[in-house]
């Protein structure tokens, strides 16, 4: 074991006595420019009736949000001692947060674009509970960006948690000298990295927007009607101009999820702390978030459909005791291509046979089920148009109903039939080396990884079908992510034997 | 090791008998608003079929007769000193087990229709969002008793339960 050393008299650090402290100086220029942000309306407002009435207003109205900044920065101040962290602000309404040390649990780092130019940065001091209140957390913004980071080291590692490093003195103060040099990266961010932006959900759901936002532009200015107007087949004859129209969407989408992706994903490192998994990303506002060892319930590998087309994976974790609301935290590899995620993956499992191994599938009758139900809904559908047009009897677009029909459901039913041959292949369950891994999805695939001490129950639901076909739907419940890991359409006995193998004795008392 | 494959065998008790007429009244109520708006909807809109009654009433019968009986033979609970086990639903059957280590908080809720029928519901959460179980249609007494014995065993078990 080392000699624990005394830590240099970091910012933050080792100030034990328990003296309030205002916040980093450089807060009196952020604050007044934040403030004028806020007011900006009101300011505006301002401009145009203080040409009617004096100058005297303006300099008020540039004046008051300053004032307030500075009078922000004058109230708030933090204390860190060796028991809490209290946090007090308010001029009129004082208000004051204090967090116990040891039910600290998360201290995430935030740093904004104008926090970077003054090289600030905002702490934010969870104790990780899933219902989040006020009490909960409090946030110190900003302080010296290294010294940010030299108090994170020392919260993170409180007396009385494990440690895998030198043990810290008495006060709690990590001997900053004796941790590695050199960041045990898992992940790095690769400009390559951006090709998988178009295949991730985030990516088509900021592309929808943006074009579902310029249709309604496009509306507002009365666009179409200018498009009808003009003679355009002139010009273009109709399928060149929705052509056109269809690839200028495309290019645009694509580069909107590629910015989306750069910004939010840009600078990404996950790295090895010696208990925790810290992962930092974001071009603009970067934001290190550090998720301890102890809380990784498990690992959620997404194969999306898109995502395996092109050869990527993401990852995310099983954290129990976060926020849901704040889904970000859980990120640990964005969308990327599959070596990199799966390593990754292999890392924070603790070894490779939860993501390499094969799991158990379940059998005929649950790919069964997997057919019945893609190709049956498409039928229904189809059978109800043909249904509606055949009676109508009418020529759309000069075809007669059953071209149309014939036309759109060739593709419906190869593409349903795609999707379940897609589903019953993912279908899978095992528990391996201490862990539950189950898979399914096609085009929102997962291959959900629990560690079995995270099982807080087992829920077993059957519809009356599933029950005729021997299946059940086995669900382990868990206090991280979405409360749960589903395995769909497990046969009886292999979900029995599984929930057994995972809680060892749970199940004794009730089997026959 | 045996090659026996493991079978879950039903919870022991089931709900208090009585539990049959609370959903019976449930379902009653339920099917009464179907088949009265059923039976006057022709009467109102000439669109509607006139067999609409004929198509509404048998289902709201079986619906108020047949379906409380079904969920009764499917509503069962246990309580073991390690952990607590339900099963629930009709069309669906859900069983669910939680260990009592992993049990958080156990609540009594006495709706209005089960007050009605001297009758109570017992909930046991974990800490997941997915985790509850709920034990419905017993009786007042017995389930006062069960949450004081649920309670107890909990707390021996100790623990932060997630």
């Amino acid at each position: 074991m080392t000699q624990p050393q005394i830590a240099p008299g970091a910012p933050g650090a080792g100030r034990g006595g328990g003296a309030w402290e205002r916040l980093d100086r450089r807060m009196l220029l952020v604050h007044p420019v934040r403030e004028l942000g806020k007011f900006l309306p009101l300011l505006i407002g301002l401009v145009v009736a203080g040409t009617a009435s004096g100058t005297w207003w303006q300099v008020g109205g540039v004046a008051i949000p300053i004032v307030l900044g500075v009078v922000r920065y004058l109230t708030t101040s933090y204390r860190i001692d060796a028991a809490t962290v209290e946090l007090k602000r308010g001029l009129l309404e004082r208000r004051t947060v204090s967090i116990p040390r040891d039910r600290i649990r998360a201290v995430d780092l935030t740093a904004s674009p104008v926090h970077r130019i003054l090289r600030l940065t905002a702490v934010r001091i969870g104790t990780g509970l899933a219902q989040s209140g006020d009490d909960d957390e409090l946030e110190l913004d900003a302080l010296d960006a290294v010294g940010a980071r030299a108090l994170r080291e020392q919260l993170l590692r409180t007396p009385g948690r494990p440690l895998a490093t030198p043990a810290p003195d008495l006060d709690g103060v990590l001997p900053t000298a004796a941790r590695p040099a050199a960041p045990d990266v898992v992940a790095a961010f690769s400009p390559a990295w951006l090709r998988f932006a178009p295949f991730t959900a985030a990516g088509v759901v900021v592309a929808a927007a943006l074009v579902g936002g310029l249709a309604q532009l496009a509306e507002m200015l009365n666009l179409y009607d200018d498009v009808e107007r003009t003679d355009v087949s002139l010009t273009l004859s109709p399928s060149l101009l929705i052509t056109l129209l269809a690839l200028g969407g495309a290019v645009v989408l694509l580069v909107a999820s590629v910015l989306g992706y750069l910004v939010t994903n840009g600078n990404f490192l996950l790295t090895r702390e010696p208990d925790s998994w810290r992962v930092r990303r974001g071009l603009l506002t970067t934001r290190e978030t550090t998720v301890d060892g102890e809380r990784v319930a498990g690992i959620s590998l997404g194969e999306s459909w898109a995502l395996r087309v092109a050869g990527g994976r993401s990852l995310r974790a099983i954290v129990t005791g976060v926020d849901r609301s704040d889904s970000s935290s859980a990120t640990l590899v964005p969308a990327a291509p599959a070596t990199d995620v799966e390593h990754a993956a292999r890392r924070v499992a603790g070894d490779s046979a939860p993501v390499d191994a094969p799991l158990r599938r379940h059998g005929a009758a649950a790919e069964r089920r997997r057919w019945i139900r893609a190709l049956g809904i498409t039928a229904v559908i189809l059978g109800a148009a043909l249904v509606a047009l055949a009676a109508s009897d009418v020529a759309v677009a000069g075809s007669p109903a059953w071209w149309w029909t014939a036309a759109l459901g060739v593709p419906a039913v190869a593409i349903a039939a795609a999707l379940a041959f897609d589903r019953a292949r993912g279908l899978g369950s095992a528990s391996i080396g201490g862990r539950l891994v189950v898979r399914s999805g096609s085009l929102t695939r997962r291959r959900e990884v629990l560690r079995d001490r995270h099982v807080i129950g087992w829920t077993m639901r059957s519809t009356y079908f599933q029950r005729r076909a021997g299946l059940v739907t086995l669900c382990a419940t868990t206090a991280g992510g979405n409360g749960r890991v589903v395995a769909l359409d497990v046969p009886r006995a292999a979900a029995l034997a599984l929930a057994d193998e995972t809680t060892p004795g749970l199940l004794d008392a009730f089997t026959a | 090791m045996d090659d026996e494959p493991l079978r879950l065998r039903e919870p022991a008790h089931r709900v208090s008998p009585r539990a049959r007429w609370m959903w019976r009244a449930e379902a009653g109520i339920e099917a009464a608003i179907v088949i009265g708006a059923a039976v006057l909807a022709p009467w109102l809109w000439d669109d509607v079929p006139s067999w609409s009654p004929a198509l509404a009433i048998p289902l709201g019968v079986a619906w108020a007769i047949g379906l409380p009986e079904w969920r009764y033979r499917v509503h069962r609970w246990e309580t073991t000193d390690t952990a607590v086990y339900t099963q629930s639903g009709w069309w669906a059957i859900e069983q669910r087990i939680a260990p009592m280590s992993r049990v958080q908080t156990v609540d009594l809720t006495e709706g209005l229709l089960a007050r009605l029928f001297g009758l109570a519901t017992v909930t046991v959460t974990t800490a997941s969002a997915a985790g509850a179980l709920t034990i419905a249609g017993l009786d007042r007494r017995l389930a006062r008793e069960l949450v004081e014995r649920l309670t107890r065993r909990a707390e021996a078990e100790g623990g932060d339960a997630t």
